[in-house]
């Protein structure tokens, strides 16, 4: 841990991930999640509901643990140690960030069945391509009636639970749909941590009475929250990634001797080591840094952004020399480095990537010091 | 007696400390970066802050200075860094005084400590030489003990601001026979003693800081050993760990970067892509670094020292600093070539020198090659031969 350090509930949180995630998450689970017809393990998902990780943000009132967002960046950390493909940061932090701030019976309906790891909900939000921060939507709502198409939809499989976010009139509104409805055409697209992300079109979709969610202000709000949330925690997933590979990787080091000596004794090795680690801890403070602006309210801003961007470019600088230091056996499927690589190259481009971050880091702090002159 | 420092908020604290700077800073000092106060200069920033009350903050209370705590220590260098201050290098209280307050003698102390704080007497380092550079227990300069004094032979190198200086601590070789760290002892020498002559080394910013040092049988009283004879290796690395914080600050990154932005609007780069993208990494460097150090600096103060993490900041803090001033000079498009890269775009620091002081960073305090040696050893054990 060095500098690092967790109040008494994250680690009750991180030891408690350790011994769960030990046994059901990592290589193992990865490659079964890949090869499964959906993307997603029911069995693992009602597990994490009864460890109280699914309602982790969600108020009690509506069955959840309320252990609030440094216990579920903990987890996040830690699910990103084991590439746990399950829709955490997608269902538990964005989806649930959403529904707990509404008090509808639609979305309490969603937020029980979510609490205890019963079904998985997603947010559609996002309708082009490196959307950075929540935009105006050009889906609208009609009446009852749903017309648009939204794009990257995370954690699709058919049992999820789907909310959408448009514009009605002026407002923001959020509606639940049922996916099975006529009118919605669903396009699924394998992603490369073995989940599925998918485009769907809304034509015309009957959100039914009870549909709206959330209306205007309070919509608005709980959607730049739910996305700045899940940004933080997917910065501290990828981090908590890149951590275990580095250690992966020098364990690996250790063992393969060529020329006489071990890889871990090549200094060029052992520097490019020690610079990735240093990459590493950068990582790990500047999503913690995040984590206190987003605790003091600022959902958007140089901390924010900083954070995704140097974490998703750790993952992938890690992941590059984690293949390397592995040499051949690291390209082939059967060596576990590969899932790492293909889970950090879905985490590292999911709600920006590390150069998008990197420019609206940049544009942030202009913007406070022509404001400050 | 004045009021204890400690006592005040954070707030409060670092608004009388900028209140200070503002009133008291004189105005021609306030160039970042390239501007280090040195002789003359340097000793009337010391009797300012001592008279001020200011002087010494990481010094306990029993030896004149502030007994600061680390937080408060940190929130003083950020306010020079907000007031432009000047570099000051400060040999005497950031390096000397921690070795005598651990190792020193009570006479040591008596003598040497009070003008320190006062600014009567600027100190210089003796640790490199010709062939001990990062491999510093090689060093050769050595010193016989002849009745009640040592005669030191040899050359020291890279000392800086010797020429300034009124006194030297030096490491000796003081046994060849065993190995060579345990053979060193710390020694201080007036600079004046005879024999002891002192040529300054053009470097690449134009300045003559960094000195050559040649001892040629200089004779100093025993009583000027510090600590046990051959002892000097380990009295050397008495260095108060606070200083090795202050090390990975990004300060001189931020400054430069400051330029930098001003340079990029002056050229009319700000919408340019390519541009943006270097100047975001180079930003995006920065703030994650300050976020590093805080929050080591706090495990610190709660008394997690990180040891592996100490040393690579000041691997990054320098490496970051040589990329700003590189990306300073690609800015600069042709004026880079210029002697005196002066008024490009309407900066007024001297672009080249920005770049050239930037070099020896990772060079010296362990170059960054040697950092990277120890920290893999804690990370990933010893390297077999």
């Amino acid at each position: 841990m060095g500098w690092r350090v967790d109040d008494e509930l994250q680690q009750m949180l991180r030891d408690s991930a350790v011994h769960f995630l030990g046994a059901a998450g990592g290589p193992d689970h990865f490659r079964k999640v890949r090869a499964s017809d959906s993307g997603f393990d029911p069995v693992v998902w009602a597990q994490m509901g009864e460890l109280g990780w699914t309602g982790i943000l969600l108020p009690e009132a509506a069955g959840g643990s309320e252990m609030g967002l440094e216990g579920a960046l903990t987890l996040a950390e830690e699910l990103g140690r084991a590439i746990m493909p399950e829709p955490f940061i997608a269902s538990a932090v964005v989806a649930a960030t959403v529904l707990g701030a509404s008090e509808t019976q639609a979305a309490l309906t969603l937020s029980r069945a979510l609490a205890v790891g019963e079904r998985s909900v997603t947010l559609a939000w996002q309708e082009q391509r490196g959307t950075i921060g929540v935009p105006a939507f050009q889906t609208r709502l009609d009446g009852r009636k749903l017309t648009g198409a939204k794009r990257y939809v995370p954690a699709w499989h058919a049992d999820t639970g789907v909310l959408v976010a448009a514009t009605d009139g002026t407002e923001t509104v959020v509606v639940v749909v049922d996916p099975a409805s006529p009118g919605v055409v669903l396009r699924p697209a394998r992603l490369s941590d073995g989940s599925f992300g998918a485009d769907i079109d809304f034509n015309g979709v009957d959100v039914g009475e009870s549909g709206i969610i959330l209306r205007g202000q309070a919509a608005d709000q709980a959607l730049d929250l739910a996305i700045a949330r899940g940004t933080v925690a997917l910065s501290a997933q990828l981090e908590g990634l890149a951590g275990a590979l580095w250690h992966m990787t020098l364990d690996y080091m250790r063992q393969r001797s060529q020329f006489g000596s071990n890889l871990s004794d090549f200094q060029a090795l052992r520097h490019r080591m020690v610079d990735l680690y240093s990459e590493v801890e950068l990582a790990g403070a500047s999503w913690r840094r995040a984590s206190k602006h987003l605790a003091d309210g600022a959902t958007s801003g140089i901390a924010l952004h900083a954070a995704k961007a140097r974490c998703s470019q750790v993952a992938q600088d890690m992941g590059k020399w984690a293949i390397q230091y592995h040499g051949a056996f690291g390209y082939t499927d059967e060596a576990d480095v590969g899932l790492y690589v293909h889970a950090a190259l879905r985490w590292s481009s999911w709600l920006g990537n590390a150069a998008s971050h990197r420019r609206e880091a940049l544009v942030a702090h202009r913007r406070e010091r022509d404001f400050d002159a | 007696m004045p009021e204890d420092l400690n006592l005040l908020s954070n707030d409060e604290f670092r608004g009388r400390w900028r209140a200070w700077l503002e009133a008291n800073y004189p105005e021609e000092w306030r160039i970042p970066i390239v501007f280090r106060l040195m002789g003359d200069d340097e000793r009337r920033w010391h009797r300012m802050t001592y008279q001020a009350g200011w002087r010494a903050p990481a010094w306990p209370k029993e030896y004149g200075g502030l007994g600061l705590s680390l937080e408060k220590q940190l929130i003083m260098h950020q306010e020079m860094e907000r007031h432009k201050c000047a570099r000051v290098l400060d040999s005497g209280a950031l390096l000397l005084a921690p070795v005598l307050m651990k190792y020193g003698t009570q006479e040591q102390r008596d003598r040497y400590l009070k003008p320190i704080l006062r600014g009567d007497e600027l100190w210089c380092q003796g640790y490199s030489e010709p062939n001990s550079g990062s491999d510093l227990a090689s060093l050769r300069t050595t010193a016989v003990p002849e009745g009640d004094e040592f005669v030191i032979n040899g050359q020291k190198i890279w000392t800086t601001l010797a020429a300034q200086a009124d006194r030297i601590f030096v490491l000796v070789r003081t046994n060849k026979d065993v190995k060579k760290q345990a053979g060193i002892s710390f020694v201080l020498a007036d600079m004046d003693t005879p024999g002891l002559t002192v040529r300054p080394i053009m470097n690449l910013a134009d300045e003559d800081e960094l000195c050559e040092i040649f001892f040629e049988n200089v004779r100093i009283p025993a009583e000027n050993l510090v600590g046990e004879l051959n002892q000097g290796w380990t009295v050397a690395k008495a260095l108060l760990g606070d200083e090795r914080i202050a090390n990975g600050a990004p300060t001189l990154s931020r400054q430069a970067f400051e330029v930098l932005e001003q340079l990029v609007r002056g050229v009319g780069l700000l919408d340019d892509l390519g541009e943006t993208d270097r100047v975001a990494q180079l930003y995006c460097d920065i703030e994650d670094l300050a976020a590093l150090h805080s929050q080591v600096a706090d495990a610190a103060i709660r008394g997690e020292i990180d040891n592996a993490v100490l040393g690579l900041m000041k691997v990054l803090a320098t490496d970051l600093f040589q990329r700003v001033s590189d990306e300073l000079l690609r800015v600069a498009g042709e004026d880079a070539g210029l002697r005196k890269p002066v008024g490009v775009a309407g900066v007024e620091l001297d672009l080249r020198k920005i770049y050239m002081i930037a070099r020896p960073s990772t060079i010296y305090a362990g170059a960054n090659e040697v950092q990277r040696n120890i920290v893999a050893t804690m990370l990933m054990g010893p390297a077999a031969k």
